[in-house]
């Protein structure tokens, strides 16, 4: 017999916990699946569920194929290596960007949102829960007529990199309500005194928030960097509608794959590994980022 | 004076630059757009084109005599009323699990759980291919299969056999999974704020779990419980992101498989380029997010808890 631990809270913790983890890993059954099966499946001559266990082998023909823009075994490349390669950059030209243009933002008008006394704060702020919330489908249609409208003056070899700016901004103001809120969090916590005690010395604000309040929120910082690369990089909708059809990222060379529903054309375990490609670079800097997820929630409420 | 204004506007003009070009605008010019026939985005051709309510009449028309548009109405109610339950009480139930875990394990099951919602749409949709897939590669046919509940591959999200509930079933599934996360963090933070000490009383008078969650944990976080109910409400209505990809890779029916947001993307951007019409339909979704936006600021008295910078110089 195992000793039976308890605490100060007078209740059996190991069996509770052991009874807890196994409910919660039950329920967990389908998150796991989905991914293990995406992520082995990029790895395995075939789907893993379409065979007996068997007839499965290890191989890393579809990372190959992946690259070498063939879509099946026998059928000639579709893609060029230099499209994928492509692809990839362009989804990290548009992560980074809306990371950029975010974190920046954010950091800014959080410090106001925190520190200064200006008209219309109150407002300002319930202004910026109730546009979280504001369904971007009803304005994308007015973004899209506005992009079609400034589209018009610009030369037109200057389209693709007007509509890379263009989803990266507008892609950003979808982020950016949210996360000065979560940045007026971090600088709520910073101690009046030290602001103060910089002003007086006759330093100007901007120069106060540079040099003495942004290393003090560098975990909110970081924060936000992190959750809008995250948003950039998974970005989908956006970049299907403003980019030209030829500049895809790995959300829309993925969504084309699979459209229509259509088996024939593509192997599906190289798309497995398309998907697995995608999914990394999330998963890495999630890590990172999980344990600020509770404190920026609740900043991010709490006000 | 001068100086504090120029670093206001430097703090607070760029953003509000963005708010204005991309929530401000668009919220009128798409008002706008719905008075006026545009198609295939021929903006300068129908821009100028004044129609009145013609847009509304025949969406009027359509949601009265079209049978998908119907579809399309009762799919948003039933995904929308669904969904809220079970993310809402998953949250709580998961919020709930993981509190009383030690802090390692409930960290690892939070991630996991968090997992869906920051997975890149396109790849979170993939996976659902997989698993709702027609053939015998699916996840799910495979498993049935093997456990002989059918003979032969089905569609669940197509075969008008399984219509309304299979394509009901697969987005109520898909979106929930990712919608739990939310109720489950809210509230788990929620009681990780409330004093530990109170909870150790308890258990030393002999309350048990059940009683601390129903007479501690849920009553002093009634406030995050309808924060989370309005919350959910808000983001079912408007997401259309996840399930899109479902309909254009034929997992789902695009008939029963199509909230009202939806109907807006497409028929604006894939299926007819009706621009008017969609902007008409989007206006209702502006209108539901406005007023229950402001209920929602109201009635859960965010005003107040704004704090005053009291040490602005």
């Amino acid at each position: 017999m195992m000793p039976e631990t308890t605490d100060v809270e007078t209740i059996n913790r190991r069996r509770m916990n052991l009874a807890l983890g196994i409910v919660v890993l039950i329920a967990s059954i389908p998150i796991l699946v989905t991914y293990f099966i995406l992520m082995a499946s990029s790895f395995a001559n075939q789907m893993i569920t379409g065979s007996m266990v068997g007839q499965l082998t290890f191989t890393l023909k579809n990372w190959i194929l992946f690259f070498e823009g063939k879509l099946t075994v026998a059928s000639a490349a579709v893609y060029s290596t230099w499209d994928i390669l492509r692809y990839i950059f362009n989804t990290f030209i548009v992560a980074f960007g809306v990371m950029l243009v975010t974190t920046a933002l954010a950091t800014m008008a959080g410090y106001a949102c925190s520190r200064m006394k200006f008209k219309g704060r109150k407002f300002l702020i319930q202004l910026l829960i109730l546009l979280h919330a504001f369904p971007g489908v009803s304005l994308i249609i007015a973004v899209y007529a506005l992009y079609i409208f400034s589209k018009g003056p610009i030369p037109s070899q200057w389209w693709t990199l007007y509509a890379f700016i263009y989803v990266i901004v507008a892609r950003a103001a979808l982020e950016i309500p949210m996360d000065i809120w979560i940045m007026k969090g971090f600088f709520d916590k910073v101690p009046w005194e030290v602001e103060w005690s910089a002003l007086i010395d006759g330093a100007s604000r901007i120069k106060v928030w540079k040099d003495i309040i942004l290393p003090l929120v560098k975990p909110g910082i970081a924060a936000v960097a992190i959750f809008s690369f995250i948003a950039g990089w998974g970005a989908l909708i956006y970049v299907l509608v403003f980019l030209p059809p030829t500049e895809k990222t790995l959300a829309t060379y993925i969504a084309g794959l699979l459209a229509g529903g259509s088996l024939e054309v593509v192997h599906l375990p190289v798309v497995a590994a398309a998907g697995t490609l995608y999914l990394l670079p999330t998963l890495i800097f999630f890590s990172f980022v999980r344990r600020y997820m509770l404190q920026t929630s609740l900043s991010g409420i709490k006000g | 004076m001068k100086i504090r204004k120029t670093s206001l506007l430097f703090f607070l003009g760029p953003a509000l630059f963005v708010v204005a070009l991309f929530y401000i605008i668009p919220l009128f010019l798409s008002v706008y757009i719905s008075f006026t026939p545009m198609v295939d985005w021929n903006v300068n051709r129908y821009l100028t084109q004044f129609i009145g309510l013609q847009n509304y009449e025949r969406l009027f028309h359509i949601v009265m005599y079209d049978p998908d548009m119907r579809a399309v109405v009762i799919t948003t109610v039933v995904f929308v009323l669904v969904t809220l339950v079970i993310n809402v009480f998953g949250g709580l139930l998961l919020a709930l699990a993981t509190y009383f875990m030690d802090e390692k394990m409930s960290a690892a099951y939070q991630g996991l759980w968090l997992l869906p919602r920051m997975t890149p749409i396109a790849v979170y949709s993939l996976l659902w291919y997989y698993f709702f897939h027609s053939s015998g590669i699916g996840i799910l046919n495979s498993i049935l299969l093997k456990l002989h509940l059918i003979d032969h591959p089905i569609a669940l999200g197509l075969d008008p056999k399984y219509l309304p509930w299979g394509a009901w079933f697969i987005i109520i599934f898909v979106n929930g999974l990712v919608g739990v996360s939310y109720g489950m963090i809210i509230f788990y933070s929620a009681f990780k704020s409330i004093p530990k000490e109170l909870i150790i009383a308890a258990r030393v008078d002999g309350a048990s779990t059940t009683r601390i969650i129903r007479h501690i944990l849920l009553p002093l976080t009634k406030w995050h419980f309808t924060f989370v109910m309005v919350w959910q409400m808000f983001s079912l209505l408007m997401t259309y992101a996840q399930t899109f990809l479902l309909v254009e890779w034929r997992v789902v029916d695009s008939t029963w498989g199509q909230t009202w947001a939806l109907y807006v993307f497409r028929t604006a951007f894939t299926t007819t380029k009706d621009q008017g019409l969609a902007a008409a339909a989007s206006t209702f979704l502006s209108i539901i997010g406005i007023v229950l936006g402001i209920i929602a600021l109201k009635a859960l008295g965010y005003e107040k808890m704004i704090l005053e910078p009291k040490g602005d110089i």
